[in-house]
């Protein structure tokens, strides 16, 4: 009963790279524990950042498990604690607690294909997922990568993708045309839809804006995925992280605890409060 | 261990318990609140309904979590605030708020323990008071698998026999508390039990307010969730949350930072009591809000007391105290609620 679970430990930024400017940024933050942290998390989880003085928030980790000295996150500028983080530099503290919540089925997905679909900020949850993927490559099959956004300048780890071009199948997509722009133009569910992913023995997993989901959803089903090997991540507001404070359920379920990884398969019997 | 105790050695009782901290309702004009007793005799155990449940003892409305300060470019200190763990005494405890008390403890319990709440409720005793009448013209306990001489949750439970308490004992804690009151005590006769039988059988049928076939509420509730009932239902709500705030088994809470001085920065993190009817509580950054409206809140307020939680705990998260029915501003009734949910579509 010792253990204080809403006690951060603190941790210094290390780096920080400015992935999209405008009125919608984001910028991607790697830290590191003051304390030998035995922090250990899995593909999907969260953590609660806090900004002292400004409160917490709850942020999914981008990095992969396998990478030990840090921890990253990529964090869209949006509300109080966020805006703050922004305006920090390197060297600056913040607390961290947790890791909370469920994780991606990896162990399972041992010798299937890998479809990542990823909308705007959305592909901070994809990265840790598919990072781990490639670090364990011989363990799975087919990688492909579909990634989108509302502009090109709206994607996030743009240079990391051109390298990572040759390891995966990458299918980057805009909104709306730009000069220059070679890949596709159109919404991210229509590109799937283009480029026909095939479900034989393939797992899809599923992160963005609750619209975009539920379009990629609607056509990975066209396509002939059953709803066991479509898996998605789901984002409520959240304060506590355990599953106490009320606010994050959908029905039942708290997405502090219980997700946010769903497969289609239990989340369409879920009620539709997020 | 079962014991009687005279009304006039009760304060006397209490004072040899002085090494505790103790609590108990005391009158402010025509409001019943729990406090800390500085005199034994103040005590006055014919009260009615209490504004809030002794639920504030154990998570007080406002607590402080964590205290940081930073001085110049330094890293932040922090020091964790965990609560004192002063033994504690809760004295004329109704059995729907001790049986509220065992229900948070799920909440606070389970696969993290909340250390706040439990370094207070592990080192508080719950003296309880059998409702001979009831304390609330809405106490509607029958319905939701309580009574008015329950004894779920209680170190010890008191029944009022006009000049002495029948002083039943439930607990190792409650056995201490006899104990250190000894001399006052003295055996039951087979007259004082049956005294107090007769007494909690008449209580039972003071209860005027009831919800025949609750069971059948549960697994109905799940297939109402797009019905324009909650519509309906919620169309006069004021959004203003008496109902979870004076809630006994209501736990949601809000986490927030709190500045005391901006340079150098100094403040603390504190936890509040929140609520699920208020548009803030789910509302996410971006704007967007999964509980937008009224009716979806007051369908989570039900939802939450009579499906979830049943689901998870197999218990309603109700003890039928009373308290929502007879504060909400506009007479929203959960009886009446709940009812229409048994009865909707037959």
């Amino acid at each position: 009963m010792d253990h204080n679970t809403y006690l951060p430990r603190l941790a210094k930024i290390i780096h920080i790279k400015e992935e999209v400017s405008g009125t919608r940024p984001i910028k991607t933050f790697r830290a590191q524990f003051l304390q030998e942290n035995g922090f250990s998390y899995r593909c999907g989880q969260c953590a609660m950042l806090s900004v002292f003085g400004k409160g917490e928030s709850m942020i999914s980790i981008s990095s992969s498990p396998l990478v030990n000295d840090y921890l990253q996150f990529s964090i869209l500028k949006m509300g109080r604690v966020t805006s703050a983080l922004h305006e920090m530099q390197v060297d600056d503290i913040i607390g961290i607690r947790g890791p909370y919540g469920n994780s991606f089925p990896i162990e399972k997905w041992k010798g299937k294909n890998l479809i990542f679909i990823g909308g705007g900020i959305g592909l901070a949850p994809i990265w840790s997922v598919l990072n781990t993927a490639l670090g364990k490559k011989q363990d799975y099959g087919k990688l492909t990568l579909f990634y989108g956004a509302r502009t090109s300048n709206d994607l996030v780890f743009k240079e990391e993708l051109e390298e990572l071009r040759q390891d995966l199948t990458v299918h980057l997509s805009i909104d709306v045309e730009e000069p220059e722009w070679n890949d596709y133009v159109g919404f991210v569910p229509l590109n799937v839809l283009d480029k026909k992913p095939s479900p034989k023995n393939a797992i899809s997993i599923t992160c963005g804006p609750p619209i975009m989901i539920k379009f990629v959803i609607q056509n990975l089903q066209a396509l002939g995925f059953k709803d066991e090997q479509i898996f998605t991540t789901v984002e409520n507001k959240m304060k506590c992280g355990i599953g106490k404070c009320g606010r994050c359920n959908i029905g039942l379920h708290y997405v502090c605890k219980d997700g946010p990884v769903y497969s289609w398969a239990e989340l369409k019997n879920l009620p539709q409060e997020y | 261990m079962d014991k009687i105790l005279s009304k006039k050695a009760f304060s006397q009782w209490v004072k040899m318990l002085q090494s505790f901290r103790i609590y108990a309702p005391l009158r402010d004009d025509d409001i019943w609140t729990y406090e800390v007793v500085k005199l034994p005799e103040h005590i006055d155990l014919d009260f009615l309904t209490t504004a809030l449940s002794p639920k504030k003892i154990i998570f007080p409305q406002k607590e402080v979590f964590l205290e940081f300060r930073k001085t110049n470019e330094d890293a932040p200190e922090i020091k964790e605030v965990l609560p004192e763990e002063d033994p504690t005494i809760i004295f004329g405890v109704r059995p729907c708020d001790a049986k509220a008390l065992t229900l948070t403890d799920k909440v606070f319990g389970g696969d993290f323990d909340d250390i706040y709440y439990w370094k207070r409720r592990n080192h508080t005793i719950l003296v309880g008071l059998a409702c001979n009448t009831p304390p609330s013209p809405n106490c509607f306990c029958l319905s939701v698998d309580g009574s008015p001489h329950s004894t779920d949750g209680l170190d010890i439970l008191m029944t009022d026999l006009g000049d002495r308490y029948y002083v039943e004992s439930l607990s190792k804690k409650g056995d201490e508390l006899l104990n250190l009151g000894k001399s006052l005590f003295t055996q039951p006769k087979s007259t004082d039990k049956k005294d107090k039988d007769k007494i909690q059988a008449e209580s039972r049928k003071k209860i005027k307010r009831q919800i025949k076939d609750l069971k059948k509420v549960p697994p109905k509730l799940m297939g109402m969730w797009g019905s324009p009932f909650w519509d309906e239902e919620a169309m006069s709500c004021l959004r203003c949350g008496i109902c979870t705030y004076m809630c006994p088994t209501c736990h949601c809470f809000d986490i927030n930072d709190e500045i005391l001085s901006r340079a150098p920065l100094k403040g603390r993190r504190v936890r509040t009591w929140d609520n699920c009817q208020f548009p803030d509580f789910t509302m996410h950054s971006s704007g967007h809000n999964p509980r937008p409206d009224k009716s979806s809140r007051l369908r989570q307020r039900i939802m939450h007391k009579f499906q979830y939680f049943v689901e998870c705990y197999q218990d309603y998260q109700c003890t039928g105290c009373g308290r929502c029915i007879s504060k909400c501003p506009v007479g929203i009734d959960i009886i009446e609620v709940l009812e229409k949910v048994r009865d909707y579509g037959s």
